[in-house]
């Protein structure tokens, strides 16, 4: 059957926009396996509080589940009311400076995650 | 390879990895969900007590300390700013003699509340314990809990306040809506919501806070009494901020 | 009769103008929307008392026009009327361009737009009409570009099928929009008249949207278009219109007679700039001068008369739209009924409303959008006949038997 959709160029016009696309979403993955391949960035703690021997998860777990963990607590007081042992909050108490802490890594990997509009952390 | 299969190729790879990622980024935000046996909310009902006959008609303590202690927007311009309390004067005729008396007006934490149920991400919900709050996290800005609201007592925040008065709380980012939240961490905690503090503190003890599903607290004994009276009783909002004088 | 459909040249010096007009108003939004987005919304003029402004007049106005234009569509796709086929492509198309045109002024509109494509998704509330709609709008979407498919490739029994669940899912869509209004706990939006009403406007403004277009299309590209065409369509806007002032009447009636509505409706009647809008812009403007066009004898049969009833029924209804939304919000909700809220920290009582720039920047980028989507269609895509005729009675016994 003929087609009657349009003419030759068309296809051109379409493909276009899409293969913009297409490299855009690449480029993103593929950056985003680079950055997770190399070495990570040197996370500071400044101030070891005596209270704590370690951190509320391992090093590994905090490193690529953080945002994990912040949304389970997030949730559990927000919609439940549970302020618990885990908290934001505390985080400060060992790990002083935002920029010396949340801000390395976000960098490196290049995220903006917008927390720090409206939570406080210095 | 001709042209039409590199474009369907193309095509359905994109298709693949674009719904491919959004799925992922839908899957990994679902919240978690906690039972009844583990969630400290179930059993309680926070209402409010407003005496308008204690609370003193110049005084404004309670939208001061509502203000510093949950970083409300301030800019000066009655238009954007926000007052999760406010104090209006009213006035009008009840037989032949004049009335005039002024009310604090906030989020009256309806136990059937038209916000929730307007709000299409459920940003706004009714906490476990009776509490109207909103979850700035989720709130897209659509503003339809405002429009719904018949109370007025819900505000936007228009744009963002430079000032950061208590730094332990968090602000709100410009493009959510926002209201009184009952300092649902105060209650979480065991103290009393900063309103209630000013309150006594200036002396004149206006507003009571309590477990309507506690027989035996003060406010229940008080909202049992026929003299309390809800804003707008008949739009069926149940509303649990209860007014003595009104 | 074999009908072909063609794309125009697209080389003259209108169609580079008409693309590149397009094109900066679609910039210029774009960058509304983006200072919008750094400063936040209070830039637009919106504020607590007023939450809603133009750009959530424009979307329903848009997506009015939307399911009124698969009507045009649906009278051969539904109704199998051969002497509109010509005209379903186009209207298809433009089906599809109005609807996303609605969902980009809603999008512009939106405090938090990072969120707006995974939030509404992943927690579905099912009581709300904001959570509702966007299902309504895509699947119609996806719906309208099915049946551009089935168009496209000539599938006579697709068409039919695709065409009827457009029709009916058009009138679900309307219905939903209207909800978002009728259902809501304003005085002035209350009514379950108000989704009906909604389909009926809707009806009207994209008839009178669809006969512009046609005839404008094609007197430009010069093709054959017969005046008995559009006479049909002019005497079916003018019933469309009919209907549209009986839910008007009904609804104000309703409202002035009830007692507790009564300050609402003399409010909304006659309350300030809104009511020059209802009385000038939608009753005489919109719907009286445009009956009557359409009924006299002199103008109701030429093209002429009709193309003026439609400009005006075009314009009507956007005033519709407006004094849908805008009286509602700007009358204040009653807090103590018999008292009088006489101070505040915040702004109570009757508000006021006035269109800022950038509003008017962003309603333009969202037109500009689908205005270049449009010429872009008529270029690529065979979205036009050439030619537009009535029927002999023997051609029309012959193309039904050929598709038997």
């Amino acid at each position: 059957m003929k087609i009657n959709i349009g003419n030759n160029k068309t296809a051109v016009f379409v493909a276009i926009p899409i293969l913009i696309i297409l490299i855009l979403i690449l480029y993103g993955v593929i950056s985003n396996v680079v950055a997770i391949g190399s070495e990570p960035p040197q996370v500071l703690l400044e101030r070891p509080d005596s209270k704590y021997d370690k951190c509320v998860r391992d090093t590994e777990y905090m490193r690529f589940h953080h945002w994990e963990l912040l949304r389970e607590i997030r949730e559990n007081v927000v919609r439940y009311g549970k302020r618990g042992e885990e908290d934001i909050n505390k985080c400060k108490e060992c790990h002083t400076s935002r920029v010396n802490f949340c801000d390395q890594c976000h960098n490196a990997v290049s995220m903006s995650p917008d927390c720090f509009g409206c939570h406080n952390y210095p | 390879m001709d042209r039409r299969d590199f474009i369907k190729t193309t095509g359905g790879l994109i298709l693949t990895v674009g719904s491919g990622t959004y799925a992922f980024r839908i899957l990994s935000a679902t919240g978690v969900s906690v039972s009844d046996t583990d969630n400290p909310l179930i059993g309680k009902k926070w209402g409010m007590v407003i005496d308008l006959t204690k609370c003193r008609p110049d005084c404004t303590d309670c939208l001061t300390a509502c203000r510093t202690e949950n970083n409300v927007s301030f800019h000066g311009d009655k238009r954007w700013d926000n007052h999760w309390i406010r104090k209006v004067k009213i006035e009008g005729e009840v037989g032949h003699t004049k009335v005039e008396k002024m009310v604090p007006l906030l989020c009256n934490h309806c136990d059937n509340p038209p916000c929730a149920q307007v709000c299409p991400v459920k940003a706004t919900y009714k906490r476990d314990d009776g509490i109207v709050i909103v979850d700035h996290h989720r709130c897209i800005g659509c503003r339809y809990c405002m429009i719904a609201c018949p109370y007025n007592a819900r505000q936007f925040n228009f744009k963002n306040d430079e000032d950061w008065p208590n730094e332990e709380r968090p602000k709100r980012s410009h493009g959510v809506a926002e209201a009184c939240n009952l300092c649902a961490h105060r209650l979480d905690v065991g103290q009393m919501p900063a309103c209630v503090e000013a309150c006594q503190k200036c002396g004149a003890n206006a507003i009571l806070v309590g477990d309507l599903n506690d027989p035996v607290s003060e406010i229940n004994r008080i909202t049992s009494t026929l003299s309390v009276k809800r804003i707008r009783e008949d739009l069926g909002t149940e509303p649990k901020v209860y007014y003595l004088g009104l | 009769m074999d009908l072909k459909f063609d794309s125009i040249e697209g080389d003259s010096t209108q169609y580079r103008l008409m693309m590149i007009t397009f094109a900066s108003f679609a910039i210029a939004g774009f960058i509304a929307t983006w200072y919008v987005i750094e400063h936040g919304l209070w830039v637009t003029g919106m504020n607590n008392r007023v939450p809603w402004g133009l750009q959530i007049v424009m979307a329903v106005y848009y997506i009015g026009l939307s399911a009124g234009s698969l009507v045009i569509s649906g009278l051969y796709g539904v109704f199998g009327k051969l002497e509109y086929k010509p005209f379903a492509r186009i209207a298809v198309y433009l089906a599809t361009l109005f609807l996303i045109a609605g969902l980009l002024s809603i999008l512009t509109d939106q405090g938090r737009i990072d969120r707006v494509f995974v939030e509404p998704f992943v927690y579905f509330n099912l009581q709300s009409m904001f959570s509702i709609n966007p299902i309504l709008y895509i699947g119609h979407i996806l719906i309208c570009l099915l049946y551009l498919w089935a168009l496209f490739y000539e599938r006579k029994k697709l068409t039919s099928v695709v065409a009827t669940l457009a029709f009916g899912w058009a009138f679900c869509v309307h219905t939903g929009t209207g909800a978002i209004f009728g259902f809501g706990a304003r005085v002035l939006y209350e009514s379950p008249l108000l989704p009906a009403s909604f389909v009926a406007a809707a009806m009207a403004s994209g008839t009178a949207l669809m006969i512009l277009m046609i005839v404008g299309l094609f007197r430009i590209t010069k093709r054959r278009l017969d005046d008995e065409l559009i006479i049909w369509l002019g005497r079916f806007l003018a019933i469309c219109l009919l209907v549209v002032v009986y839910f008007m009447f009904v609804e104000n009636a309703y409202r002035a007679y009830v007692v507790e509505l009564r300050d609402a409706a003399m409010y909304y009647l006659f309350g300030g700039l809104h009511s020059l809008f209802f009385w000038v812009g939608l009753i005489v403007i919109g719907c009286f001068i445009p009956i009557f066009l359409l009924f006299y004898r002199k103008t109701g049969k030429t093209v002429r008369g009709i193309v003026i009833a439609s400009a005006l029924v075009v314009f009507g209804v956007l005033c519709e739209r407006y004094v849908i939304v805008l009286p509602g919000l700007t009358h204040p909700p009653e807090l103590f009924p018999g008292m009088e809220i006489t101070e505040s920290v915040l702004q109570e009582g009757i508000a006021s409303y006035s269109l800022s720039f950038l509003e008017i920047l962003q309603a333009l980028g969202v037109f500009g959008v689908i205005g270049f989507l449009f010429g872009w269609g008529l270029k690529y895509l065979k979205l036009l006949p050439t030619e537009a005729r009535i029927l002999k009675h023997y051609e029309t016994t012959e193309i039904t038997s050929k598709e038997k």
